[in-house]
């Protein structure tokens, strides 16, 4: 706790420095909308902990019923950018969807999601690998033991429901990498079938976060991937199970982004790099760690999250998650400092090997129904992602001597190494889209001929 | 006097007060005590019995989203939300302190936080130790089960493997085309069946056990961590004040500005050479846009319950205006002619029932249309929404209404008119209006009753801010207080839709000169 009276008296006889006046402000009252989740968490805490004041920002924080009404009211200049899924500005640059020019220059956080059944399906789960059956089963559990249920009730005529949030959502795309990477095949989108339930042995469907525990309990569903709090709502209503979190299938993925249009941020290019300053300080601080490697401003975090107005829930439930205990079962409660990932790993970058991820996945599973070029990835991923924005505020920071020199990967082409760090253990390198996709067993796949095109 | 109060309370819809006012008028006492009982004590009482039976009933619901909520946890939440909007208010009042009385309220504030820091600290080391010790509690509980849980898993599944071996070695000896062994080998088999499932069944069991040895309650835990949780929430937000009275503080902001402006200012004086003098002189004009800018800015302040609830009232008189402006010329053209009429009763017919669920995102898009920047449009483009929707669900009773009472006019009343040879507009605003007031004005009532209820769903879908929004928010947090906040919601729109029905009532009531009854 840090709240000393003397540190304020100091900021007071110091007078009040005005950091912005590097920059002319377009704009200076900004209103950014956010789904309440916990990985809103970097425009919640610019805005609380003053960050966009610094940079005469003047922001209100809107929480949005749901990220279609989040996105169309970015579009049609409702709000002036938003914490969006990071499928949203490539799906709608695309054309999935709403057709708009959105684009990001900022990556809010890494992992953060979780896939949950409930607690019938976990016993049967159990039941069929016994290795399941103890207080603490070893982690990371495969979708293995889901497959004899999933047989089972194909023969019966049913199909197993499990729920995601949005079409183009991370998690979308994580539950179906988890269900493919057990021979589970989760359905295709084709031309004619835009619900993505071609082929399906498990149907997906979108519902909105905060109905999952109840549309679970209710029995619509059997299972869902979510983002935080609403696994360890399940567990805390005693509902479900949560047994993978989205670490454990993609090590350190990205999962949200800021994105604003392309047309606001013409209008307002100063307006957009103050903003991008204000949020990487945000990130910084969320991440701020003490000499023992434990968060120092995360507790803080989570009360300021817990206010009704930002996610609103309960602080002992999302003081788990955000700082880094995940509750699988009441039996099983584990360390997972790295469930929400703010800034380390270069985190907040916005790196195009992980816009090209997104469009692997929307072409292996028919959202783009048809065989693209390599070269269309990579012109389509520059489109929507701005290094060059987060780089110049990132400079402006380091001058203002706000951030590290090594905070940013300065000299990057923006893609990360080629990983293996996935669940099925296949590897990703963003320089080759085409070969990436082909790499699956379930799934589209594109003639080798275009890796080079 | 007495006659005068009785005649308002009359005209008001206030009738069950009436007795109140006799007794102390001291007319007939049994004859007004007994109706006071009557009208007055009865419906307490009936509140009173409805109060209990929530109250016993509530705790003895649970389900897995949470328990019912008592009368008291509800009003604990109603507390929570008007914590949240006077806290928001008092953000907004420090942000444009200056003086002394920001220098009051920051000494305030201060000692505030003093007196509550070492409370925080305290009731954290309680329940850290309280939270350790049920921890322990639960451990040393569940271990043992879990063990033993693992044994008669481990059992039933040697067992099993064994039984289920020895079948199938009997099975091997079986004489082939002997009917009777093999009816006794299948009865076996099926008592085998029975066993595992019996087994598993077992396990669910004492699993349960295992699970509630997990999900034991610790009250006393509970009662302190809602300390502290209490005292740590006011702390964040007296943290929140500091800033808003020291740094963040606007007049402070102008000051500091105010003093790089003069240092500015005096570069500008001295400044020599052409470059560097423009160079000054733009940074002198930049430090006074932002002086003008810090002070015409504002505190941006959540929406809070009581705002939505204005913000609601005030939507749905726009819609209910909207709406009233259409049905009535409509109606009385309707009613007036046959034709017209004929030639609505059908659109009418298919529109009326139409739910305001499936308005919306056509208004939406329409309104959307017209607003292209919503920056700069006068109403927000959700608001219009919401309050076209709410025209379009709730125009119809009024219409329907002013048609009947336009074309049930006394066909004296015309022949008189005739007579008197009255034009268009003296006949329709003589004899035709005055005389369809009452009808009109029982269609407006139910119509603004359906645009109430229609809003609420309206905001929802819009996110135009207001009550409907607020639910939606409150649902979206499911944090333990969500459920209790529905209800408070239930008495607000409640209450809400009551006033206005009253209002109505006045309304309908001051036009209607043969004192027709109305409903309750």
């Amino acid at each position: 706790m840090k709240r000393t009276i003397i540190n304020t008296a100091a900021i007071v006889a110091l007078g009040v420095t005005s950091v912005f006046a590097d920059l002319d402000l377009e704009k200076d009252e900004l209103k950014f909308g956010f789904i309440k989740l916990t990985d809103c968490a970097p425009l919640v805490i610019a805005k609380e902990k003053g960050f966009f004041e610094d940079e005469g920002i003047q922001a209100e924080v809107i929480a949005q019923p749901n990220w279609k009404t989040l996105l169309d009211n970015v579009i049609n200049g409702n709000l002036d950018g938003a914490h969006m899924l990071s499928g949203q500005p490539i799906a709608a640059t695309i054309g999935i969807g709403t057709q708009a020019d959105v684009i990001t220059a900022f990556t809010m956080d890494l992992n953060g999601n979780g896939i949950t059944v409930s607690n019938a399906i976990w016993e049967e789960m159990q039941f069929n690998d016994p290795d399941l059956d103890t207080p603490t089963p070893k982690h990371p559990i495969s979708a293995k033991g889901l497959k004899p249920i999933v047989d089972e009730k194909l023969d019966a005529g049913e199909k197993l429901q499990m729920g995601m949030v949005f079409p183009v959502s991370t998690h979308n795309y994580e539950l179906r990498y988890w269900l493919a990477a057990s021979d589970i095949h989760p359905g295709m989108y084709t031309e004619s079938d835009t619900g993505g339930r071609t082929d399906a042995q498990v149907e997906l469907s979108v519902t909105p976060p905060p109905m999952m525990p109840t549309v679970l309990e209710a029995g619509n569903i059997q299972g869902y991937c979510v983002g935080e709090p609403w696994n360890q709502q399940a567990v805390a209503k005693g509902i479900g199970v949560p047994v993978t979190t989205n670490y454990d299938v993609w090590k350190n993925n990205p999962e949200k982004v800021f994105g604003v249009t392309k047309e606001w941020n013409a209008a307002n290019p100063n307006t957009h790099i103050a903003v991008v300053k204000a949020l990487i300080r945000a990130g910084k601080w969320l991440d701020e760690k003490d000499a023992d490697g434990n968060f120092v401003n995360r507790e803080e975090a989570v009360r300021i999250l817990s206010q009704p107005n930002y996610v609103g829930a309960d602080y002992d439930v999302i003081k788990n998650s955000m700082t880094g205990t995940f509750i699988f079962q009441k039996s099983d409660v584990r360390k997972m400092p790295e469930f929400n990932v703010f800034f380390d790993h270069y985190a907040t970058y916005p790196w195009y090997s992980d816009g090209i991820w997104f469009l692997t996945q929307m072409r292996r599973w028919g959202q783009i129904t048809e065989s693209k070029p390599a070269s269309w990835y990579f012109d389509t991923v520059q489109k929507v992602y701005q290094p060059d924005i987060y780089l110049q505020a990132a400079t402006l920071l380091l001058e203002e001597g706000l951030i590290e020199n090594s905070d940013v990967p300065w000299n990057t082409d923006g893609y990360k190494p080629a990983t293996t760090e996935f669940i099925d253990g296949v590897e990703y390198d963003g320089r080759d889209p085409i070969g990436y996709i082909n790499s699956h067993k379930i799934g589209n796949k594109d003639a080798e001929g275009l890796a080079s095109k | 006097m007495k006659f005068k109060i009785l005649k308002a309370l009359d005209v008001a819809g206030l009738q069950v007060f009436d007795p109140v006012v006799r007794l102390i008028c001291g007319e007939n006492p049994p004859e007004q005590v007994r109706k006071i009982l009557l009208f007055i004590g009865v419906p307490i009482v009936t509140f009173i019995v409805f109060l209990g039976v929530w109250t016993y009933l509530a705790p003895r619901h649970t389900t897995k989203a949470g328990e019912v909520p008592t009368p008291g946890v509800v009003k604990s939440a109603a507390d929570g939300i008007w914590t949240f909007h006077v806290r928001e208010n008092q953000k907004a009042t420090d942000f444009l302190l200056e003086g002394d009385a920001r220098e009051a309220a920051l000494t305030a504030v201060e000692a505030r936080i003093a007196e509550l820091e070492p409370l925080a600290a305290a009731a954290k080391v309680k329940l850290d130790e309280l939270d350790a010790a049920a921890k322990a509690k639960i451990d040393a509980e569940a271990a043992p089960l879990q063990e033993q849980y693992k044994e008669m898993r481990k059992t039933s599944r040697d067992e099993n493997k064994a039984t289920k071996a020895a079948l199938i070695a009997e099975a091997d000896k079986l004489p082939v085309n002997d009917a009777a062994a093999r009816d006794a080998f299948l009865a076996k088999v099926a008592a085998f069946d029975l066993k595992q499932e019996a087994d598993k069944q077992a396990q669910k069991d004492f699993k349960a056990k295992i699970d509630a040895a997990y999900t034991t309650k610790f009250p006393e835990m509970e009662a302190v961590r809602s300390e502290y949780n209490g005292y740590e929430e006011e702390l964040q937000y007296l943290s929140k004040r500091l800033d808003y009275l020291t740094g963040d503080n606007q007049s402070l902001k102008i000051a500091g500005e105010s003093t790089e402006l003069n240092e500015l200012e005096a570069t500008f004086l001295t400044a020599e050479g052409g470059k560097a003098t423009f160079a000054a002189a733009e940074k002198v004009l930049k430090k006074q846009e932002a002086i003008t800018r810090i002070s015409d800015s504002e505190y941006s302040r959540p929406w809070t319950f009581p705002r939505q609830i204005a913000r609601s009232v005030w939507c749905v008189f726009v819609g209910f205006f909207i709406g009233t402006a259409i049905a009535v010329p409509l109606g009385v053209v309707c009613g007036l002619s046959r034709v017209c009429m004929a030639a609505l009763t059908p659109l009418i017919a298919l529109f009326k029932p139409v739910s305001p669920i499936v308005w919306l995102p056509i208004v939406f898009i329409i309104v959307g249309g017209f607003i292209s920047d919503p920056e700069l449009a006068p109403v927000h483009p959700a608001f219009l929404s919401s309050a076209i929707t709410v025209a379009l669900c709730s125009l119809w009773p009024t219409l329907v209404n002013t048609a009947l009472g336009v074309a049930s006019v006394e066909k004296d009343h015309v022949n008189v008119a005739r007579v008197l040879r009255l034009g268009f507009f003296s006949r329709l605003f003589k004899i035709v209006l005055p005389s369809a007031l009452p009808l009109i004005f029982a269609g407006l009532r139910i119509s603004l009753g359906v645009g109430w209820m229609v809003l609420i769903a309206a905001e929802l879908l819009s996110s135009s801010e207001g009550i409907g929004k607020f639910v939606w928010d409150m649902f979206n947090n499911g944090s333990s207080q969500t459920f209790a906040q529905m209800f408070v919601v239930v008495f607000v729109v409640g209450a809400v839709g009551l006033l206005l029905d009253r209002i109505m009532i006045v309304l309908q009531r001051s036009v209607s000169f043969d004192g027709a009854p109305t409903a309750i």
